[in-house]
């Protein structure tokens, strides 16, 4: 067990978006003893509060990625001092902006939102084919594939993203939730996603729900 | 000194520095960051209408660093088209500070505004939301070209064509020519057939289609203005570069159209009022733009109706209004859709600030102008008798005003009503709007004048 003042310091590390004194904190306190789980924790308090901080923008896209950056270089030498059964993420997910739409930044503060509140995410992306989002749900084993698209003109790419995947006999095994501004629940509905969500915020809690479906 | 002609920023889209777009994302929010401190640009949380110039020149000063630092990035080449200060004051010094638009007895100048100036501003009237037929596109830009203070409008985008959804495809060229077919007819029997379309070309997201319904044998003139979109912060692409070339080469108007956003890249309302200002300065000197058309959101609340955004799109206004004097038209996402009293306040607050802060206006944009058939012509016009309304109006006494409307609606910004489509509140045989939509109109206005605002 460390002192709290290295975990601490590991805390105001992330808060700094510091990546190399966090990797280096980070080793010195498993090099005192503290466990990787341990460390893990506090770091997932940490994201949690930023994504909090977030979402009375008190702090802003930016922060979350850098945070997102901080904390990945934190679980790249923790993660592999676990046993693989102890590792336990929220669940896998897959998320892009859909073929033709090339506004992203909505796609991207729920791709930092979801890393801060500790899901593993692939993000692929904008102007995504539908193809391209099923081969890296594939490929990860996903299990949440999330699409965005932010114009009436290219919303009905997410109906095609859902119905190619049923094409291939494969819808049963992901669970889809869609966004953007002209999306409604009524349209996620009609094309048959599993979950809307109006905002960033909202999308988190959506997804939290979803997986534990 | 001769600005960088549009050629040149070719080049350099073709060879300035290379940087991935996560990269350029980080260093847009840094430089921001830094400028907003060192002038000390700061959102109090109580003024949204600041009336302090000296705000309004430092946010300017801030832009023109920040600027000529950062540069705007080109997604797919992922360069940097780069500008010294010196092209950068130059380029503003020879911007276009007039545009003319229109033909025959609708052919107008704007001319750009002033803070708290006696000229009423530029109505630009409409809002370019889908729309799901062809009868409602047509009463919607009759009622608006029949507004009579409207200088030019802002047609619906079409949804469907011939019940296929209009999606980025080769379809939107269709969808997009039908759109226009009945812009043009709305706009004759409205008696206005020469009045400028500026959102040009609704229906046609995509650049290509939108080059493609331009030419010249469907009709369109370059007196009629094009929208270029960029995107937030700062970010352009090769089909945007090509459709300001083709539009260039015409001599048409180009209107850089951008939003920033309040949490994204640019942070708080600070940073972001920064950002709008280098936006501002990008449509000049990148696009060449003879006009712009720009609003701010928040991204939690998806609005403009929120206190940051007010303020930010306050400031910024004012100093582009009292630094370049260029010819911009600003406007609001509102949360609240037709019918609702919320959606009136939402306006009203809307338009004082734009007008108080010396800029020209769009009206209305309900619902968050995401839902489709969610906008009727009675919120434009009570956007044109407000803005009428507040023109001469001190920066002080719009803020006091704003504020008293903030307090009608702010509580409701969350869950704001979506109201009823068009279709639900107007006849669609007369284009008039139903009684009941009507008293709440005229009960609205009743409320204005207790707080002080002189409509009619």
């Amino acid at each position: 067990m460390v002192e709290n003042s290295l975990l601490d310091k590991i805390r105001l590390d992330l808060f700094n978006y510091d990546e190399k004194a966090i990797k280096a904190d980070v080793e010195k306190a498993l090099e005192e003893g503290s466990s990787p789980l341990e460390v893990i924790d506090v770091l997932s308090g940490c994201m949690r509060e930023i994504g909090d901080k977030f979402a009375r923008l008190e702090l802003f896209l930016t922060d979350l990625m850098m945070a997102g950056d901080t904390m990945k270089v934190a679980l790249e030498i923790l993660l592999p001092k676990i046993p693989k059964e102890k590792i336990s993420t929220k669940g896998k997910i897959v998320i892009g902006t859909v073929k033709g739409d090339i506004h992203d930044i909505g796609k991207n503060i729920v791709s930092a939102m979801l890393t801060a509140s500790g899901f593993e995410v692939y993000d692929i992306g904008k102007d995504v084919s539908a193809s391209k989002f099923l081969e890296e749900a594939e490929k990860v084993k996903a299990d949440i594939i999330g699409a965005s698209a932010l114009m009436t003109t290219t919303m009905p790419a997410l109906k095609d993203l859902i119905d190619y995947i049923k094409a291939k006999n494969l819808r049963n095994k992901y669970k889809i939730i869609i966004g953007g501004g002209p999306v409604t629940k009524e349209y996620a509905e009609e094309i048959g996603a599993d979950a809307y969500a109006e905002n960033a915020v909202e999308a988190i809690k959506v997804i939290e729900n979803l997986i534990k479906k | 000194m001769n600005s960088v002609n549009f050629f040149e920023v070719l080049k350099r889209s073709l060879s300035g520095p290379l940087v991935s777009e996560k990269e350029f994302n980080l260093m847009v929010s840094k430089k921001l960051k830094e400028v907003v401190k060192e002038y000390d640009i700061k959102f109090d949380g109580e003024t949204l209408v600041p009336s302090d110039d000296s705000l309004a020149d430092d946010v300017y000063k801030a832009a023109l660093d920040f600027y000529s630092e950062v540069g705007t990035y080109c997604m797919d080449t992922e360069r940097i088209i780069k500008f010294s200060e010196e092209e950068i004051k130059e380029g503003l010094k020879n911007a276009p500070h007039k545009a003319f638009f229109g033909e025959g007895k609708e052919a107008k100048t704007f001319i750009p505004r002033k803070p708290e100036s006696k000229e009423p501003p530029w109505c630009h009237v409409g809002a370019g939301i889908a729309v799901s037929n062809e009868e409602i596109h047509s009463k919607l830009v009759e009622g608006y070209a029949s507004i009579p203070e409207a200088d030019s409008i802002s047609v619906p985008a079409l949804a469907f064509i011939e019940a296929v959804p209009i999606r980025e495809s080769p379809i939107e060229f269709y969808g997009a020519l039908k759109m226009l077919a009945s812009a043009k007819e709305a706009l004759k029997r409205a008696g206005k057939p020469g009045m400028p379309i500026l959102n040009l070309v609704s229906t046609a997201a995509s650049q290509i289609a939108g080059i493609a319904v331009s030419a010249a044998q469907f009709g369109l003139k370059p007196s009629n203005g094009w929208l270029v979109p960029t995107y937030p912060e700062l970010k352009i692409g090769n089909n945007e570069l090509c459709k300001a070339a083709y539009l260039l080469s015409w001599g048409a108007n180009i209107g850089a159209e951008y939003s920033p956003l309040i949490g994204g890249y640019s942070g708080g309302p600070e940073g972001t009022a920064v950002v709008f200002v280098a936006n501002c300065i990008q449509g000049i000197l990148v696009l060449k733009s003879t006009y712009q058309l720009a609003w701010i959101t928040n991204v939690i609340d998806r609005c403009s109706s929120t206190k940051d955004a007010i303020w930010a799109l306050a400031v910024s206004g004012q100093a582009i209004s009292r630094n370049i004097s260029f010819p911009l038209i600003q406007f609001h996402y509102q949360a609240a859709g037709p019918t609702t009293k919320m959606l009136f306040y939402e306006v009203a607050a809307g338009m004082i600030e734009i007008v108080a802060s010396g800029q020209a206006i769009e009206t209305a944009h309900p619902a968050r102008a995401v839902e489709i058939d969610y906008v009727t012509p009675l919120e434009m016009k009570f956007s044109v008798e407000v803005a009428y309304a507040a023109t001469g109006m001190k920066r002080a006494t719009a803020n006091e005003i704003v504020k008293e409307l903030l307090k009608k609606y702010e509580n409701n910004i969350k869950n704001a009503p979506k109201g009823k489509k068009y279709q639900e509140c107007f006849d669609l045989k007369t284009g008039k709007p139903n009684e009941e939509y009507l008293k709440i109109y005229s009960e609205v206005k009743e409320e204005l004048k207790d707080i002080g605002v002189p409509i009619e």
